[in-house]
C-alpha cells in the first residue's frame, strides 16, 4: 500500500507492506533509527513516537495505519544542531548509559512536559513508566526531568550530585 | 516481524459490517492494537484481513447525556476516557480502572472496547464496566443487539461477540451516574504488568457492587449487596463468587487472600 507520512517535518512516501510495524518502517525504510525496537510487544518502550502529537508504541503500530499522519522521532529532538533542554539535561546527569532506551524516554518526557511542566517525582515515575531502563536504575534520568522542568534544587537533592 | 495479512480501512460502517460478513472468522478488527498485534505477532491470530476500525465515521469520541447515558465508541481509548471531565465527574470508577491500566503511551493507543473484546479474565475495564450496569450495543449485518455486561464474558477469552459483529458501542446508563466507587489492584510493577488480582468497590443508592478481575476465568460482578451489610457477608459473597487459579504469578491462595484484603479495605474507603 502507499503510505504519505511527514517525519520531523519531511514528507515521504513509500509503497509499504500492510504487515510491517511503524517502527521497521520507520528504522529500515526511512532510515530513522534512533527509534529502538527492544521487545517488540510494547513492554519496553525503547520504540516510543509521537504519532499525531501522542506517544505511541511503534512497534505496535501498523505503518500503513500511519498513512496520513504526522510523526516525531528522536531525531527530531535537537534543532540546529542545538541539542534541546531535555537531551542537555539527560547529558548533565548521566542519564544516559548504554543509550538504547534514551530516544523513547526522552519521548515519554517530553509528553510528560507538555502535559504537566513541574512534574513531581511520582509524576515523573508515571510519566515514564512504560520505558525500561536497563542501566540507569532511573535515579538519573529523574533528576535530568527535574532539571529540565526547572527544578535544579529537587534534583540535587537526589543526592547523585552529577551536574 | 508479523505474518503477512491484508487491510482495510472503511469509512464507513456499512462497509465494515459488509466486510465482516464476507470474511466471516477469517478477519479481525484492530482498534488501538495493543493486544492484536501481539497475538499476531506470537502466532496466536493468523488473521487473513486485518480491518482498521478508526477511520470509520462516528466510531470516535465520548459522548454523555441524561437520555443516553455515557457512550463509548471503537476508537474510544483509555486516554480519551482519563481526559473525560463528565466521567471523572459522574463515573469516578471508570477513571480508576482506566488509570491502572498498562502505560502512558499504551493507554494512548488502547480502546476500552478492545480491552473487553479481548475478554482476558485481568481486564482493568471490566470491573467497572460490571460494577456500573453497562451494555454492550453489538452490530452485525443481521441486525443490532444489546447484551449486559453481567451477560458478555463467556470464558477466558471468549464473550458473546460473533465472528461477523462488531461491539459498537459500551453504554452506561444515566442511573448509574454519580456511583462512587474504587479500584484496587496488586502488581508488581506499574506500566507493564498484568493485574495479579483486582478488585473495584461501587456504593450508590444503598446498593454495593463488587468487580473483581484475574481471579476467575471472566472478570465477575458480585451483585445483591447493600451498603448497610455488614462487611462479613460481603467477603464472605465474594469469596463465594471468585473461583481463582495459582499461576507464575502467584497461588490461587494468596489470590483469595488480597481479595479479600482489598474488599476490606475499598468498603473502608468508598464513602
Ligand atoms: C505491555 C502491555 C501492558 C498491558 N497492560 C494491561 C493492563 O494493565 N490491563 C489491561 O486490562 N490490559 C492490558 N494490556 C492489554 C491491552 O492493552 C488492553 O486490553 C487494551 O485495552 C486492548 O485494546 P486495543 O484497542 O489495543 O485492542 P486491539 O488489540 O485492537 O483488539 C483486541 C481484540 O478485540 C477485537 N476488537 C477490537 N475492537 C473491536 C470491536 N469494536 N468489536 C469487536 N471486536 C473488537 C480485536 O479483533 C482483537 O481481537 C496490556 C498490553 C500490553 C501490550
Ligand atoms: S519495542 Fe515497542 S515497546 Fe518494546
Ligand atoms: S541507558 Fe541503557 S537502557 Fe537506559
Amino acid at each position: 500500500m502507499r503510505v504519505h507520512v511527514t517525519v520531523n517535518g519531511r514528507v515521504f512516501e513509500r509503497d509499504v507492506e500492510e504487515h510491517k510495524t511503524l517502527l521497521r518502517f520507520l528504522r529500515e525504510d526511512l532510515g530513522f533509527t534512533g527509534t529502538k525496537e527492544g521487545c517488540g510487544a510494547g513492554e519496553c518502550g525503547a520504540c516510543t513516537i509521537f504519532l499525531d502529537g501522542k506517544t505511541v508504541n511503534s512497534c505496535m503500530v501498523l505503518a500503513v495505519e500511519a498513512d496520513g499522519s504526522a510523526i516525531e522521532t528522536i531525531e527530531g529532538e535537537a534543532k540546529d544542531g542545538r541539542l534541546s533542554v531535555i537531551q542537555e539535561a539527560f547529558d548533565r546527569h548521566h542519564a544516559v548509559q548504554c543509550g538504547f532506551c534514551t530516544g523513547g524516554m526522552v519521548m515519554s518526557v517530553r509528553e510528560l512536559l507538555q502535559r504537566t511542566p513541574k512534574p513531581s517525582v511520582d509524576q515523573i515515575k508515571e510519566g515514564i513508566e512504560g520505558n525500561f531502563c536497563r542501566c540507569t536504575g532511573y535515579q538519573q534520568i529523574i533528576e535530568a526531568v527535574l532539571d529540565a522542568s526547572g527544578q535544579k534544587e529537587l534534583a540535587d537533592k537526589g543526592g547523585l550530585k552529577h551536574a | 516481524m508479523l505474518q503477512r495479512f491484508q487491510y482495510a480501512a472503511p469509512a464507513t460502517r456499512d462497509e465494515l459490517l459488509g466486510l465482516l460478513a464476507e470474511r466471516k472468522g477469517r478477519a479481525r478488527l484492530l482498534a488501538g492494537g495493543t493486544d492484536l498485534l501481539v497475538n499476531i505477532r506470537n502466532g496466536a491470530m493468523k488473521p487473513e484481513l486485518v480491518i482498521n476500525v478508526k477511520k470509520v465515521q462516528g466510531y470516535s469520541g465520548i459522548t454523555w447525556s441524561r437520555s443516553e447515558g455515557l457512550v463509548m465508541r471503537p476508537a474510544t481509548t483509555i486516554n480519551d476516557v482519563l481526559r473525560d471531565k463528565n466521567v471523572r465527574d459522574l463515573f469516578p470508577l471508570l477513571s480508576e480502572c482506566a488509570h491502572d491500566l498498562a502505560s502512558y503511551q499504551i493507554r494512548n493507543r488502547a480502546t476500552v472496547i478492545g480491552n473487553v473484546v479481548n475478554a482476558s479474565p485481568c481486564s482493568d475495564m471490566a470491573p467497572a464496566l460490571l460494577c456500573l450496569g453497562a451494555k454492550a450495543v453489538i452490530a452485525s449485518k443481521r441486525g443490532e443487539r444489546e447484551v449486559p455486561f453481567a451477560e458478555f464474558f463467556k470464558g477466558v477469552k471468549k464473550t458473546v461477540v460473533q465472528d461477523d459483529e462488531i461491539l459498537e458501542r459500551i453504554v452506561v446508563p444515566a442511573a448509574s451516574s454519580g456511583a462512587r466507587g474504587l479500584y484496587r489492584k496488586l502488581k508488581r510493577i506499574n506500566g507493564h504488568d498484568l493485574g495479579i488480582v483486582g478488585v473495584a468497590l461501587m456504593k450508590k443508592d444503598g446498593l454495593l457492587r463488587l468487580g473483581i478481575s484475574s481471579s476467575a476465568p471472566t472478570p465477575i460482578l458480585v451483585d445483591g449487596l447493600k451498603e448497610r451489610d455488614d462487611i462479613e457477608t460481603i467477603v464472605a459473597a465474594a469469596r463465594g463468587a471468585i473461583s481463582p487459579i495459582g499461576d507464575v504469578r502467584c497461588s490461587k491462595e494468596y489470590r483469595e487472600y488480597m481479595v479479600e484484603v482489598f474488599v476490606k479495605r475499598l468498603f473502608a474507603e468508598v464513602k
